[in-house]
């Protein structure tokens, strides 16, 4: 251990007095002030929060990031080129003991980098709010909007597999099928059949109305308020663009069986435009005691339309599961777990690189890394179609890809969402234990069993 | 029989891409170095010494054969432990300071706090660097750099000790130092590969070497068995008189052999440490390293391994400050064979650069202590510049860097 300690050392000072370090440090201390002062966002305050959040973490993230893939790469090349590993390797060392220390020297240099800078942005966060002549409105709004952890939940897809397999016998009998879907292959028909069943469960025609039900809503505290947050969509346009919806939230159970309620239950009648996200604030007390909690929506027959509630996002409870500290602390962890996993694909790339490719394969990676969703679905493409070899080989590999931007800190903390203690274990899990571990132990191999004398060039 | 260093048919070739054998760099090369043996391993450049004692560390893997360290295997920790290198140039982190580096291999040899940092202060002192300690090493000069890799190599007391080309970038009294101490540390026991193709240096030290040509061992054996003509005598007397000398030459010339008669000349080695202790004696002040002929106390203790730790142990715990190294061995002019400096190679050598003259007219004005040294003082700093190939210009200007400079003249 003294020995992994000593080149981890080792490994900071060179990253701080070779300035490799230094530079991003000094752009970093510059760029986030300026970036309190002159980002506005819409003009709001909330907006300028929203804003400075967003930039504050991301360019942090991304210099960081850079910063690690320069340090991991260098501190291993610049050995074997500058030779001197031959001085070192040829101590009492092991080998992994060597690149275990580099790997604690990063890590430990990021996590006083990832503290320092996400302290500064936090600092802005906190004390922005004072230099503006906020009023009792704003302020409020952006405690419930901003400085919050907000927990969303969505209600559970319907269950609608028998239906839809009644359904598609029924048409395939009938021989519809062939004339409503004539190229599609079978797994795709059902796949449609679905959402559309799916969908007419999430539709109220006029007069009809929609329950859903959610266990475990667990507000943080039972006074606050907690947010119905909907989307309207409608079969044909309102003449005013408006929908007409009473809408009762409580514990419904309660109405059942004709006792004396013990919750209240909230009754709302409110006209709201369509294809905009609204919110109904409702005070927490609604909640039963199990966390049980149903929303009932009613369409009124003013309404003369089908009103849908997209799939996605038509409907969410929001309630404040967590602080705003906690939720940025559990924020900056994801950024630094994509640092550890960063310095890990560096110390592996530098294991059998030399420094400029290495620095460009890391590069590769981490930009990959970044629009992942994008890589993913595309491959997910390949996978429909007839390309079945080609997604489990290369598949195989793309699924060991980082996921940077499914786990973003900005995009839970700019719309003041909560990172779950589970989401932040899952990335541990999926980043860290497996996927930087992988790319460990592989650098580990690498580098034990090559030979250090001989420059790669 | 146990050797310290021993290889096996070692083969090194080197592939182009393609796996295609391109050069073989060690070529079933059979070394069998004793323990307590300093063995030189000579060779023009290129002729696979490097590449042998890259595999002998595991730097380099052996197309076939094997080696064998102190009868084990070169990346073995519990061998390494024992192992001192100081491979072909002194590989440092230019961003550590001489201490931080000694310190560091000092960790990395696990050696408790304060064994280290009598070490490294014992090192450092021995070394001549203590003064500039604190200096990143990338602004070393060269030699100020194998300085401080030869501690590095020293740090753990090893039992075995790899130098490749120690001598490259030193000035000749840090050449004769590490001369001696490579031959302290084989009294006490030590063996040591040396590696080089300054002749001079592995002449005055090695009890055998190998001429390496091609990875190939061409010649092996006993300096002294090597050299010696046994088809010559010489014989060496003390100052005896000229009618003495005749009759020599008469039985000489009865026995009807061939012969010559002159004064034997001072080794230019012993005249130039003579000048420059001098020097130092005057406390001219340097920037450069300040050469010492003082060895590391605790390589100079004991060969039983515990006893040194104790000792060690004891020695730092008594009392905080730096041991001091006594002098093990000083070269004072008075010990050197011939006391009085050699006036006909002086002469020659002032004649074949004429600058102690010009100093004075010299464009650059001198420095106060230039004008206040000593006269004689001028006439050697006319040798050393004749010795370093120094034009005067730069002598004077820049009147302190005496040792660095020929350093890098040297190298």
């Amino acid at each position: 251990m003294g020995r992994i300690w000593a080149v981890a050392v080792n490994t900071i000072r060179q990253a701080l007095r070779m300035k490799i370090a230094v530079i991003f440090i000094v752009l970093l201390l510059v760029l986030l002030p300026a970036l309190g002062l002159t980002a506005t966002g819409d003009g709001t305050l909330k907006g300028r929060l929203q804003t400075f959040v967003s930039y504050g973490l991301s360019l942090t993230s991304l210099l960081l990031c850079l910063l690690t893939i320069i340090v991991s790469v260098y501190t291993v090349t610049s050995d074997i080129e500058q030779r001197q590993i031959y001085t070192v390797a040829t101590k009492p060392i092991r080998r992994y003991q060597l690149l275990l220390g580099k790997l604690v020297g990063v890590v430990v240099l990021n996590i006083a980098l990832v503290t320092l800078f996400a302290g500064i942005v936090y600092g802005v966060v906190v004390f922005l709010p004072g230099f503006y002549d906020a009023s009792e409105g704003t302020l409020r709004q952006i405690d419930n909007e901003f400085y919050t952890a907000r927990a969303g939940l969505v209600p559970a897809a319907p269950d609608v597999d028998e239906e839809v397999a009644a359904l598609y016998n029924r048409l395939e009998r009938t021989g519809q099928l062939r004339e409503a879907y004539p190229t599609l292959p079978p797994e795709q028909i059902l796949r449609e059949l679905t959402l559309r069943k799916q969908l007419e469960k999430r539709a109220a025609g006029v007069g009809d109305g929609l329950v859903w039900e959610f266990q475990n809503v667990r507000p943080l505290d039972p006074d606050q308020s907690i947010f119905i947050r909907f989307k309207y969509d409608v079969a044909v346009e309102p003449p005013n663009g408006l929908i007409y919806g009473r809408w009762q939230i409580g514990d419904m159970r309660q109405v059942r069986y004709g006792m004396n309620f013990k919750t209240p239950i909230w009754p709302e009648d409110r006209a709201d435009p369509v294809r905009t996200f609204r919110e109904i604030e409702v005070p927490a007390r609604v909640i039963a005691a199990d966390g049980y909690l149903a929303v009932g929506f009613l369409n009124v027959p003013a309404n003369s339309t089908t009103v849908i509630f997209p799939l996605e996002d038509g409907l969410e409870i929001l309630y404040k599961a967590d602080t705003f500290t906690s939720n940025f602390i559990r924020g900056t962890l994801l950024i630094l777990f994509r640092l550890i996993f960063l310095a890990c694909l560096g110390l592996l790339a530098a294991s059998f690189l030399s420094f400029p490719v290495a620095i460009l394969f890391c590069l590769v990676i981490f930009f990959t890394g970044t629009v992942s969703g994008f890589v993913l679905e595309s491959f997910e493409q390949l996978s429909a179609s007839a390309w079945q070899v080609y997604s489990y080989t290369i598949g195989a590999l793309v699924r060991l890809l980082p996921q940077f931007d499914k786990y973003n800190p900005t995009a839970f903390l700019v719309p003041g969402r909560l990172i779950a203690w589970s989401l932040l274990g899952r990335v541990l899990l999926l980043m860290v234990c497996i996927q930087a571990l992988l790319l460990l132990v592989l650098a580990l191999i690498v580098f034990s069993f090559r030979e250090l004398a001989k420059i790669v060039v | 029989m146990d050797y310290a260093i021993e290889t096996i048919s070692l083969t090194k070739v080197f592939s182009d891409w393609w796996g295609r054998a391109k050069a073989y760099a060690v070529d079933d090369l059979n070394l069998q170095i004793r323990y307590n043996e300093v063995y030189g391993l000579l060779g023009p450049n290129g002729s696979g010494k490097t590449t042998t004692i890259k595999m002998l560390l595991g730097l380099l893997h052996p197309t076939k054969g094997h080696a064998l360290l102190l009868g084990g295997d070169g990346t073995d920790p519990k061998i390494n432990r024992r192992i001192g290198f100081l491979p072909e140039e002194s590989y440092l982190y230019r961003f550590l300071n001489a201490r931080e580096t000694l310190d560091f291999y000092g960790r990395l040899f696990g050696l408790a706090p304060n064994v280290r940092k009598m070490r490294t202060e014992a090192l450092l002192e021995m070394v001549g660097l203590r003064a500039v300690a604190s200096r990143p090493v990338g602004m070393y000069s060269k030699g100020m750099a194998r300085r401080i890799g030869l501690a590095q190599a020293l740090i753990n007391d090893p039992d075995l000790l790899i130098l490749d080309e120690p001598t490259t970038g030193l000035d000749p009294i840090g050449t004769r130092q590490i001369k001696d101490l490579i031959l302290k540390l084989a009294e006490r026991g030590k063996t040591i590969l040396l590696c080089s193709h300054l002749l001079a240096d592995v002449e005055d030290v090695c009890d055998r070497i190998a001429i390496l040509y091609g990875g190939r061992i061409q010649a092996e054996g006993k300096v002294e068995e090597l050299l010696q003509q046994s088809s010559r005598r010489q014989i060496v007397t003390s100052d005896i008189s000229d009618e003495a000398v005749n009759r020599i030459r008469g039985i000489l010339e009865a026995e009807n052999a061939e012969c010559e008669i002159t004064s034997p000349m001072e080794k230019l080695e012993t005249f130039f440490i003579n000048t420059v202790v001098e020097a130092q004696q005057q406390a001219r002040p340097t920037s450069g390293a300040v050469s010492t002929t003082q060895i590391g106390e605790f390589l100079m203790a004991e060969k039983s391994q515990a006893g040194i730790l104790d000792k060690l142990v004891s020695a730092s715990a008594s009392d905080d400050k730096p041991v001091e190294p006594p002098v093990t061995q000083r070269i004072q002019p008075s010990e050197v064979p011939a006391p009085e400096p050699d006036r006909n190679l002086l002469g020659e050598l002032t004649r074949s650069a004429p600058v102690a003259a010009t100093e004075q007219v010299g464009p650059a004005q001198p420095s106060p202590s230039e004008v206040a040294e000593p006269e004689d003082r001028k006439v050697r700093q006319g040798v050393l510049d004749a010795l370093t190939g120094k034009t005067p210009a730069s002598t004077t200007d820049r009147p302190h860097e005496e040792p660095k400079d020929e350093e890098a003249g040297h190298g």
